[in-house]
């Protein structure tokens, strides 16, 4: 398998008035395509550091980031911004939908804003994750569990190389998040995306492939367990 | 506890501290106005109080003026008809009131021949002849703003102080006058003013020329008689004063006032009966110069409320608008005050104090300030009418009504957003249940075949429809106060200046006394001027459909289309000379008041005197009421042939001193013309501080409303951001919001700036004169451009708060 992306060394630290903090403290791995990696961490572990770092919301203070076979820009805005439009998807714990577009609305302007709207891969990805009855119902007309898979279907839509998220299933019951999360495999395997969530669920750990724990801003254990291919 | 709760909201409110300046400011600019206009119209009216008072140094300002300028009395006349007055008033039953004065004297117009070293001029004059033991209409001389003493022997002459500076006139000075007989030097030994002469426009005429271009002075009985060639108390004008001031109708009320005049016209009218007297009768609100200023005086005191409300609600939309703002980005504070038990009173208090404070503070600026505004004000009106303003108070009458008001506006809007702020529900809000909405179906199928990025930008707009019509309504507001006025201002000069300015194309016009035009015409032939003979007298009366009387111009022209003054008729056709009874024209204004129509038959009074008439056509809006007539049939009516004489002069020609002689008065069209571009001028500057203000707070308005939308719509624009939306997209969506709102604010700008302009045209027009209000297209478009404008210019701020948004710290709040 290809590799997707490489952090060396990585270092992302705050200066504040008590001191330095060092949220990232020379962190190194590498993620290969098609890879569904799971961040364990208790909070202030350093896990959603890492998340903004890999979706370049966040300027690492040292270190590498290479994604495919480049460096991320950093400090940057405006490339920053380029770089999540080409190769990142998000999806957030709330979901963020926009309220005042439809379900189907919702899908089409991020097509738009990344200059490939394409009206019948929105309908096609909102079959995917089951919603292809509800395209022209607002966000606040479905449940939690429906408006998590309308942010799914979003976050793919653009085709991105890297999926993130950060406790996407944090809002959700334990039934709902495990259909959320088939959901969500299912669609990066069909679409073949690379995925990093972070997630204080144990649970989960069954939907990945491996699982990086980190602690005090440190890699603790990298465990790998299963290929990519598996099922869950 | 609910002092730490205070201290957080004021916290809260000093984070935004460009707002809350702005509302600040909003505050203090609608006392300081409110003030300013109470003060300045307080002080004017005692002004005028002072001026027509009955006593040792007031001018005493008659009641009722019996006038006949086609004619003159002897002093037998005079006599004998006051006698019969004074005997009819003993015999009389319908007032209380006495007869204090009844007075003969002469009003002419006539000329000064004014030299210096520039070489000699010929000033259009007005001359009165007073008896030094007149009890009426005497000169005003004010202790400190007036010289020397008032005209008794027949060589002297008191001059009008509004031109004495301007021509460097001084006491002592030798100055020679004419009233189309002879020329006569008088000595000045006094420089004052009189009650009829506050605005320095000649009869008939609503504009006043520039300083100098007119002059009117004060002669003894004796000293008139000297200028005219008549016997000692020949008069063409009676005046009478009765006990106290009995109340006569204001032409700009729609309540009937006059009847205790009424019932002293009643004996004046059967005393001209009994003495076989030919005249006009009229009261203070009939005799213009007198009504123009105390129109002006009211509206002035009218505009103090109007003015002070506009501002108060601006301010109180913008508090509204913050506060609910405020709330709503305090909302999750709010829920976590009240999970700790904090009372809804508590929370709901700081809330009501908020505006209270905002409202003391902007009222503690503006109640310092507006003095100094009204003192401004007040100077302007000393430069602009001529008259001293000594006496300048503003009494606590003032103050207290102003503050009081505006506290209670300023209270009232902060009351909203305290109840919704102390109405909560904190388990709604900490759950997100609040910020969940549900769009709106009909916008989604009225914008789902435009692309999606555009459709949310109108969606977002509309999204607090509430908040976005206060938008409008403040915007509205601000540009009621612009756009109006210049709406106004452009009417007016369109239709009064257009006229004379493009249509009229005579040089000079020359007035005469009755039917003594031919020396004029012979100076016209020898100098190969092209003349037109005219007619033109103030001496109409016309009953209106309530019964009260109300007087207009006459005018006499043998063309309405080929001739020097061309009129434009709106409706109808132009008089002809085949009726069975005189064909008139009327203007707009008129047959608006008096509801008539074309093709009617009406009885109006000429010179006193019934007269049937045919109305055949209306002419285009002017300010002033006026009746056209063929020449020969107004000539037949009133037995004068002629009043003045337009005339055209050849390349070189020149007024000279034999023309000034031959005259009674000379105006120069171009000299009329600077003076209504000067009063136009002088009237928009009055104004223009409001209108910059109104300007002002359109950009306020515009500016806090962009300001929310843009903070409101972090939640979505981070969103989009963090899935990689560039800038320039969410830049050009912004715009395209910005675009919009900017487009309906300037329609609806437009349509207020229109309401605002035909309201106050309304509140400035009366019989005296009706200001047309017209959308001038220039001033339309203005508007629209200035409001989109002010939007536009709004978008970058929303990108730069786009450009420095720390998404990460975003994405931490959109993951709580």
């Amino acid at each position: 398998m290809r590799k997707l992306l490489r952090m060396q060394n990585l270092e992302r630290h705050y200066k504040t008035p008590a001191g330095t903090v060092r949220a990232l403290d020379g962190v190194s791995f590498e993620i290969s395509e098609g890879e569904r990696v799971i961040l364990l961490g208790p909070s202030g572990s350093g896990k959603t550091t890492l998340l903004n770092c890999l979706s370049a919301l966040d300027s690492p203070t040292g270190g590498d980031y290479i994604f495919l076979e480049n460096e991320v820009p950093r400090n940057n805005s405006e490339k920053m911004t380029s770089f999540r439009r080409e190769n990142i998807g998000y999806v957030f714990q709330f979901f963020n939908l926009l309220q005042d577009l439809t379900v189907l609305e919702n899908i089409l302007l991020i097509q738009e804003l990344s200059g490939n709207k394409n009206p019948s891969r929105a309908k096609d990805l909102l079959e995917l994750v089951g919603l292809e009855d509800e395209i022209d119902r607002f966000p606040g007309e479905i449940s939690g569990g429906q408006q998590q898979r309308v942010a799914i279907a979003r976050s793919i839509a653009k085709r991105p190389t890297l999926l993130l998220g950060d406790e996407l299933t944090g809002n959700l019951d334990s039934e709902t998040s495990n259909k959320v999360m088939e959901v969500l495999v299912g669609a990066c395997k069909k679409e073949n995306i690379t995925s990093v969530f972070v997630t204080h669920d144990e649970g989960l750990v069954k939907f990945a492939t491996r699982v990086i724990r980190i602690d005090s801003g440190k890699i603790i254990s990298d465990e790998k367990i299963g290929s990519s291919d598996d099922g869950f | 506890m609910s002092n730490l709760l205070n201290k957080r909201l004021a916290r809260s409110l000093w984070r935004t501290k460009i707002r809350l300046i702005a509302v600040i400011l909003m505050v203090f600019v609608g006392v300081f106005a409110g003030i300013t206009f109470g003060g300045y119209a307080h002080n004017l009216g005692n002004m005028y109080d002072a001026m027509q008072a009955d006593d040792e140094e007031g001018a005493n300002l008659a009641d009722l003026w019996i006038d006949n300028r086609s004619t003159i009395w002897t002093p037998d006349q005079i006599s004998n008809f006051c006698e019969s007055l004074a005997h009819n008033w003993d015999l009389n039953t319908v007032t209380p009131l006495s007869l204090d004065s009844c007075e003969g004297r002469t009003i002419t117009q006539g000329a000064m021949f004014y030299s210096n070293e520039d070489g000699e001029r010929i000033i259009n004059s007005l001359w009165h002849g007073i008896p030094p033991d007149a009890n009426t209409d005497r000169v005003w001389m004010p202790k400190g703003n007036s010289e020397g003493r008032t005209a008794v022997a027949a060589d002297e002459i008191v001059i009008d102080a509004h031109v004495t500076e301007a021509l460097n006139l001084s006491i002592g000075d030798a100055v020679i006058i004419g009233a189309g007989n002879i020329t006569v030097e008088f000595s000045l030994v006094g420089i004052g003013y009189h009650p009829l002469h506050v605005l320095m426009a000649p009869e008939g005429s609503l504009f006043p020329p520039e300083s100098g271009e007119y002059v009117v002075g004060y002669l003894s009985d004796t000293g008139m008689a000297r200028l005219t060639g008549n016997a000692i108390g020949t008069s063409n004008t009676i005046i009478l004063d009765v006990e106290g001031t009995p109340s006569y109708d204001l032409p700009d009320t729609q309540e009937y006032e006059g009847i205790e005049i009424d019932a002293v016209k009643m004996i004046v009218e059967s005393t001209l009966n009994d003495t076989e007297l030919d005249a006009r009768v009229r009261d203070r609100g009939q005799n213009e110069p007198v009504e123009i200023m105390r129109q002006d005086l009211a509206g002035a005191e009218r505009a103090t409320l109007p003015f002070t409300v506009m501002i108060a609600s601006i301010a109180a939309i913008t508090i509204v608008l913050s506060l609910q703002r405020l709330v709503q980005s305090q909302a999750k504070e709010i829920a976590v005050l009240r999970t700790l038990g904090v009372r809804r009173s508590s929370l709901m208090l700081g809330y009501l104090i908020a505006p209270l404070a905002i409202g003391g503070v902007g009222c503690a600026l503006g109640a310092s300030a507006g003095p100094w505004g009204m003192n401004g004000m007040l100077d302007f009106y000393e430069d602009l009418v001529g008259l001293p303003i000594v006496e300048r108070t503003v009494p606590l009458s003032i103050y207290l009504s102003v503050i009081i008001l505006t506290m209670l506006v300023v209270f009232i809007s902060g009351a909203f957003p305290a109840v919704k702020a102390s109405r909560l529900e904190p388990l709604e809000v900490l759950s997100g249940q609040s910020e969940m909405r549900i769009g709106s179906n009909n916008l989604r199928k009225i914008t789902s075949w435009m692309p999606t990025a555009l459709g949310l930008s109108i969606r977002s707009s509309v999204r607090k429809p509430i908040r976005l019509m206060m938008t409008f309504v403040a915007v509205g507001i601000s540009l009621m106060l612009f756009g109006s006025i210049q709406m106004m201002s452009a009417g007016m000069e369109d239709s009064f200046l257009g006229g004379l300015e493009e249509d009229q194309n005579w040089d000079i016009q020359v007035y005469i006394m009755p039917d003594a035009e031919e020396p004029v015409l012979d100076w016209a032939e020898n100098n190969s001027a092209d003349y037109e003979i005219i007619i033109e007298m103030p001496l109409g009366l016309v009953t209106d459909s309530e019964d009260i009387e109300r007087s207009f111009n006459l005018v006499g022209l043998d063309s309405f289309q080929s001739g020097m003054r061309p009129i434009s008729i709106s409706e109808g056709n132009m008089p002809n000379a085949n009726g069975t009874l005189p064909q008139v024209m009327m203007d707009e204004g008129s047959m608006q008041f008096l509801r008539w129509s074309v093709g009617e038959k009406h009885t109006v009074k000429i010179n006193g005197a019934p007269q049937d008439i045919e109305i055949v056509g209306i002419s285009s809006a002017e300010l002033a009421r006026t009746m056209y007539f063929l020449r020969e049939d107004l000539s037949g009516i009133i037995g004068v042939n002629a009043t003045s004489i337009y005339l055209q002069l050849s390349e070189g020609v020149r007024v000279d001193s034999h023309l000034g002689e031959i005259s009674t008065g000379i105006v120069e069209r171009q000299t009329l013309l600077d003076g209504i571009n000067d009063l136009l001028d002088q009237q928009t500057t009055i104004f223009q501080s409001m209108m910059y203000l109104g300007l002002l707070f359109t950009v306020v308005v515009m500016f806090n409303t962009m300001i929310m939308n843009v903070a409101e719509r972090d939640f979505e624009l981070a969103t989009l951001r963090v899935l990689g939306a560039s800038t320039k997209s969410l830049g050009l969506m912004l715009l395209f919001e910005s675009l919009l709102i900017g487009i309906i604010g300037g329609i609806v700008g437009v349509l207020f700036a229109y309401g605002g302009a035909i309201g106050l045209a309304a509140s400035f027009s009366s019989w005296q004169f009706m200001i047309p209000v017209t959308i001038v297209p220039s001033v339309a478009w203005q508007l629209m451009a200035g409001v989109v404008l002010i939007s536009v210019l709004m978008t970058p701020v929303g990108v730069w708060r786009l450009r420095r948004m720390d998404l990460v710290e975003k994405v931490k709040d959109l993951s709580q």
